[in-house]
């Protein structure tokens, strides 16, 4: 019994990651089609910044949390201006924008994770905290990644009751189900777009921070959650955060128990045979009505 | 690109420059050395996957990044096929094993568009890449293959040479036939070329089986170059990434863009990247920024916007 409530556990441990990924890279995809495949990185970024904290200055990396979002909520306004807003003024439709968002977020990709070696080398890193175990039901947890979860499941819930019950989460729903209508209605754009791409990066941010107190860390560690994170979101429906979550969740377990029964080595295998699935027999989602 | 674009005949002077071209090219592996014989190989190998990728994706806009899975297993059936085949039937037959992959592939997922058709493709190389791991470490023990005697740098030169042109013309002869322009009424409104009596389904599945193929027998032919294959090095994303960028950058609705394009990038690449590794990535994402946001069509269009410029004027 205590075999399976640490498997599952763990599946819901690395699926509560995922959703905070997923959510934020559905914000930017969801709501402006910016293909955003350097999302991962932002993820890296935010990892190392809590390392460096903790080991250069001593920081709680929990304490850090809300800075490291902060950081990345700015950086995230600054490659909007720099690389996305130029695309949105200037593309034809819809299509052109996710074309060229893709390609220009390679290019970011390809600088932001080349500066990570640059700066911080290719080694892996890594920093202990709370790595006791608590036992809980017969089963023991590492107490550090009971409360990576705890973290990532408040991110997400924040972050859909925002997107509920605000007035700015309002718009954005709004921005999402029709744009032109929103706009007629008085949203302003200009706000909520760089506004929306900041707080997508900031939860790659965030997400990366808590791994970094469970996992080590590396420069190249990104990619392969951008990509799960594009699984999450075809699971969960292009734009509806609340099936990121579930979706999120869902193929943590799937992993884990997949894992399990088959061999660690089919993991992608494993997400890439869900992807695959999902996008055949319901491309809009899980969970479409 | 204006329709009449696709129907224009070249004139004396490109067939003659053409014709020089593709004798110099013939001639290299007796004229330079080995390591500019390889930088060219290089350049020929992108030219063929860019243009080739530009005939599908170009044309119809469904962004495949299924060229790893296409190039990797091109490689494989050179690796599995190295006892018993000749080097130029296993180019053709990794060609059209890359070519009905992509057909069965094609006929699940060309349906989707936009970003989930990009991230499909994406996965169907780590997919394969995955799969051809795991059933390797569980039949055969190992992963990989050690190729012993491989055929000489000239004959892998002229190889590749004959799949890269065979890919430039394939695709100069497409964009001019009916097929061509279905692809393209494709790329500018399914619907439309639907009701207009395509059969959208079929021209998709053609082209990028088409299109499969030159990247199957590039990556069959380049195989021979890596004595040891194993699949992260076949399946290699960058492969994949970097033929996208060349066919992008260069303009992806030509064919002379991409060409340009993957000069310019394998020389980059190959001065660049040794000395520099990170550097040389952080300058080629700085250079695919600044293009897309300030050159969208492509380089192509430095010189298609004059030609335009001339006729209405």
């Amino acid at each position: 019994m205590g075999f399976w409530l640490e498997l599952a556990a763990s599946g819901l441990i690395t699926g509560g990651i995922y959703a905070v990924v997923a959510m934020g890279l559905n914000l930017q995809y969801g709501l402006m089609r910016i293909m955003n495949i350097s999302h991962g990185e932002f993820l890296m970024v935010g990892a190392y910044l809590t390392w460096w904290a903790q080991t250069i200055l001593q920081v709680n990396p929990l304490v850090f949390l809300p800075v490291v979002a902060l950081m990345l909520f700015v950086l995230g306004l600054l490659v909007y201006r720099l690389c996305f807003r130029p695309i949105a003024r200037t593309a034809a439709n819809a299509e052109v924008v996710e074309a060229r968002s893709l390609l220009v977020a390679f290019g970011l990709m390809f600088i932001v994770q080349n500066l990570a070696y640059l700066v911080w080398g290719a080694d892996l890193r890594g920093y202990t905290f709370l790595s006791d175990s608590v036992e809980i039901g017969g089963a023991r947890f590492g107490a550090n990644r009971l409360l990576v979860f705890g973290f990532a499941l408040a991110a997400s819930l924040a972050l859909l009751a925002a997107l509920k019950f605000t007035l700015f989460g309002k718009a954005v729903r709004a921005m999402m189900q029709s744009p032109t209508g929103a706009q007629l209605v008085g949203i302003d754009t200009a706000v909520l777009h760089p506004a929306v791409f900041g707080a997508g990066i900031a939860l790659a941010g965030v997400a990366g921070a808590l791994l970094s107190m469970v996992y080590e860390i590396s420069p190249s560690m990104g990619e392969p959650y951008t990509v799960t994170a594009l699984i999450v979101i075809t699971l969960g429906g292009l734009g509806s955060a609340g099936g990121c979550l579930a979706g999120g969740l869902l193929l943590g377990l799937v992993e884990a128990f997949g894992m399990h029964f088959t061999s660690p080595s089919l993991k992608m295998l494993l997400s890439y045979g869900v992807f695959i699935l999902v996008l055949l027999a319901r491309p809009r989602g899980l969970f479409a009505r | 690109m204006t329709m009449s674009g696709f129907r224009e005949r070249p004139s004396r002077v490109t067939i003659a420059a053409l014709a020089t071209g593709v004798l110099a090219l013939a001639v290299a592996p007796w004229v330079l050395n080995e390591f500019l014989l390889s930088l060219a190989l290089t350049c020929l190998m992108y030219a063929g996957l860019a243009v080739s990728w530009a005939m599908f994706s170009g044309a119809t806009n469904y962004l495949s990044l299924a060229t790893a899975a296409f190039f990797g297993i091109g490689a494989y059936v050179t690796a599995l096929g190295y006892e018993s085949l000749t080097y130029p039937v296993s180019v053709f037959l990794g060609g059209l094993a890359a070519s009905a992959f992509a057909a069965i592939v094609g006929v699940a997922i060309l349906h989707l568009r936009g970003a989930y058709f990009a991230v499909l493709t994406f996965g169907l190389g780590e997919l394969v890449r995955h799969a051809i791991t795991f059933v390797e470490k569980k039949y055969s023990g190992t992963v990989g293959r050690v190729l012993t005697e491989t055929p000489e740098a000239a004959t892998v030169y002229l190889t590749v040479l004959v799949v890269a042109l065979a890919a430039v013309a394939v695709c100069v002869a497409v964009r001019s036939s009916r097929f061509g322009l279905a692809l393209a009424g494709i790329g500018a409104d399914e619907q439309r070329a639907q009701t207009l009596g395509v059969n959208t389904r079929l021209v998709k599945i053609g082209g990028f089986a088409l299109s499969a193929f030159f990247a199957g027998a590039l990556g069959a032919a380049m195989a021979v170059r890596w004595t040891y294959i194993d699949p992260p090095a076949v399946f290699n994303p960058f492969i994949g990434f970097q033929t996208v960028l060349i066919a992008m950058v260069g303009g992806a609705q030509t064919v002379a863009g991409p060409l340009v394009a993957s000069i310019v990038f394998s020389l980059l690449t190959e001065l660049l990247r040794l000395q520099f590794p990170y550097l040389f990535l952080i300058i080629l994402g700085t250079l695919l920024i600044l293009l897309v946001l300030y050159l969208p069509g492509g380089i192509a269009s430095l010189w298609t916007r004059k030609r335009a410029g001339k006729r209405d004027g």
